[in-house]
């Protein structure tokens, strides 16, 4: 992502123009500030995170299950 | 769920494929987490021979089945049967003959994006293709997340991101 991208990602983020899919989606309650962190990573790192956080979430499930 | 090693394993066996579901939305940019990665795959003989060899190593079984049930992950069978939902050394596999609201793999492969995954190149449904899919499987977890795809459509389009 070039820093202009960035800028312009940050200004839809933080001020969705009014009836765009943006702000319906903020209207919904979605974090669109998300998008920022999502967005600078490439595919791979996208695709690091996605696996690390199924990770995480098999250690919480099982840590509740053996808690029980 | 390993994701990277998945698309390799898969790519190196040359099998074609399309990654779908929750994988897709994450690769495309969406925060949404996943726990198993879907994939629509090419229903020739080729291909779901090659599918079922390159799988064989890392012990397919339909998740939820007893254990007791027996199961061949082999061409026949995939050739047999349409979508399979397994569990796996690599974690839980979907591989899907077709996807709804958008057909069968051509028409799928059609509304894919090439992504590049640890250095392999594969293809990655679209955000229009998730949007699509998501719309015609109607169920409330589908719907719940296109306010967020939509939305991550409306950034990507405006910004020119990829």
């Amino acid at each position: 992502m070039t820093r202009d991208q960035e800028k312009a990602v940050l200004d839809l983020v933080t001020n969705p123009p009014p009836g765009s899919e943006l702000a319906r989606a903020k209207e919904f309650g979605v974090d669109l500030t998300l998008f920022i962190s999502t967005l600078r990573r490439t595919p791979t790192e996208r695709a690091r995170s996605l696996s690390e956080g199924s990770r995480i979430f098999k250690i919480a499930k099982q840590t509740l299950l053996n808690e029980r | 769920m390993k994701l990277e090693e998945t698309i390799r394993i898969l790519y190196d066996a040359g099998v074609e494929f399309v990654v779908i579901g929750g994988a897709a939305m994450g690769l495309q940019g969406s925060a949404h987490l996943t726990r198993d990665i879907d994939f629509c795959y090419a229903r020739t003989a080729k291909n779901m021979d090659r599918l079922a060899k390159a799988l064989e190593p890392f012990h397919p079984v339909l998740r939820g089945a007893p254990p007791d049930l027996p199961f061949r992950f082999d061409a026949k069978t995939i050739g047999n049967g349409l979508n399979f939902t397994m569990t796996t050394d690599l974690g839980d596999l979907d591989f899907l003959g077709e996807v709804s609201g958008l057909g069968p793999f051509q028409d799928v492969l059609a509304a894919s994006d090439m992504k590049s995954v640890g250095g392999v190149e594969c293809r990655v449904l679209s955000l229009e293709g998730l949007i699509k899919s998501k719309i015609a499987a109607g169920r409330p977890r589908d719907l719940y997340v296109l306010p967020e795809l939509r939305g991550l459509n409306e950034v990507k389009k405006k910004t020119g991101l990829e």
